[in-house]
């Protein structure tokens, strides 16, 4: 095992520990929420008393397809069966099927990318250019900070769960 | 062990939650807070669900994990968004600040008296 090693630094033990992996499943719940609530939070302030923008600015459809990406690629990329990824160097698996998880996954964190750089997107041409002040700019950069938590939690929870993979198949050994 | 100190004391703690988030709601005319026991009640809900839906001790069958991991990452959801919604609601000024800190404090009162509830009889019911 430590010859096919690659890096000079080893593996700290505890990141293949079943509690490590239990907390980064939390963990992406967590950021997860913070992110989603971060995007309700700007739909609602947009809407309450405490937005003094005059002409009044508000949320449209435009604010929320960042967020729809960036949720529909988080469901995709923790949908793929990750032991998929290396299934043809195995020959348990049908043809191909490595190819499929590959190409899902690209679409996955396509969208997941495409929806933060689609915050930023708005929060440049709909606010920044626009030259509002600071209690209505909040609206574009609770967009991209809702954003960045949800792409942070997928990124937990992958790793999570390709930990959870390791462990196994330490255990099975 | 977990013994009638255990339950007096929780049930003592349940009660101070419980008493907090109704004032946050009944002080300020304001029912939206009671929206917090909602959440704290449903929190480990899908633990409980996914945990009987697998077996975690089946190593052979690797799609049973899935749905655990599903069940937990409802449960960190479902926590924050215990702290979330009243922050939300206060930044909108649908609620008082008053209102948030005691909600707050009271449902993570109430979410940690459920918690150390099943961890201290946890014992009892394996077998």
């Amino acid at each position: 095992m430590s010859s096919h090693r690659l890096f000079r630094f080893p593996k700290p033990a505890w990141l293949n520990s079943a509690n490590t992996r239990t907390a980064g499943v939390y963990t992406a719940g967590a950021l997860f929420a913070i992110g989603f609530y971060m995007l309700i939070d700007i739909s609602v302030w947009s809407k309450s008393a405490m937005n003094p923008s005059d002409p009044p600015v508000h949320i449209t459809f435009v604010d929320w397809i960042p967020g729809i990406c960036s949720a529909l690629g988080m469901l995709v990329i923790n949908s793929i069966d990750k032991s998929r990824l290396s299934a043809d160097s195995f020959s348990y698996s049908g043809n191909g099927v490595a190819w499929k998880a590959r190409l899902v996954l690209f679409l996955g964190f396509a969208l997941l990318a495409g929806g933060l750089a689609g915050s930023v997107t708005v929060l440049v041409l709909k606010y920044v250019v626009r030259e509002y002040a600071w209690p209505t700019i909040w609206l574009g950069i609770g967009n991209v900070v809702g954003n960045a938590l949800v792409m942070l939690s997928s990124a937990v929870l992958w790793v999570a769960q390709n930990m959870e993979d390791e462990y196994t198949y330490n255990l099975a050994l | 062990m977990a013994g009638i100190k255990t339950i007096i004391g929780l049930s003592f703690v349940l009660a101070i939650g419980f008493l907090l988030v109704i004032l946050s709601s009944a002080l300020f005319k304001n029912y939206l807070t009671l929206l917090v026991v909602a959440t704290y009640v449903v929190a480990p809900l899908p633990n409980w669900i996914c945990g009987r839906a697998a077996n975690p001790d089946d190593f052979m069958e690797s799609s049973g994990s899935g749905v655990i991991d599903f069940g937990r990452f409802l449960t960190g959801f479902f926590v924050v968004m215990g702290v979330a919604l009243p922050t939300l609601l206060y930044h909108s000024a649908q609620i008082a600040g008053g209102a948030a800190v005691m909600s707050i404090v009271g449902g993570l009162l109430i979410y940690g008296t459920i918690i150390s509830f099943t961890l201290f009889f946890q014992e009892e019911q394996e077998f």
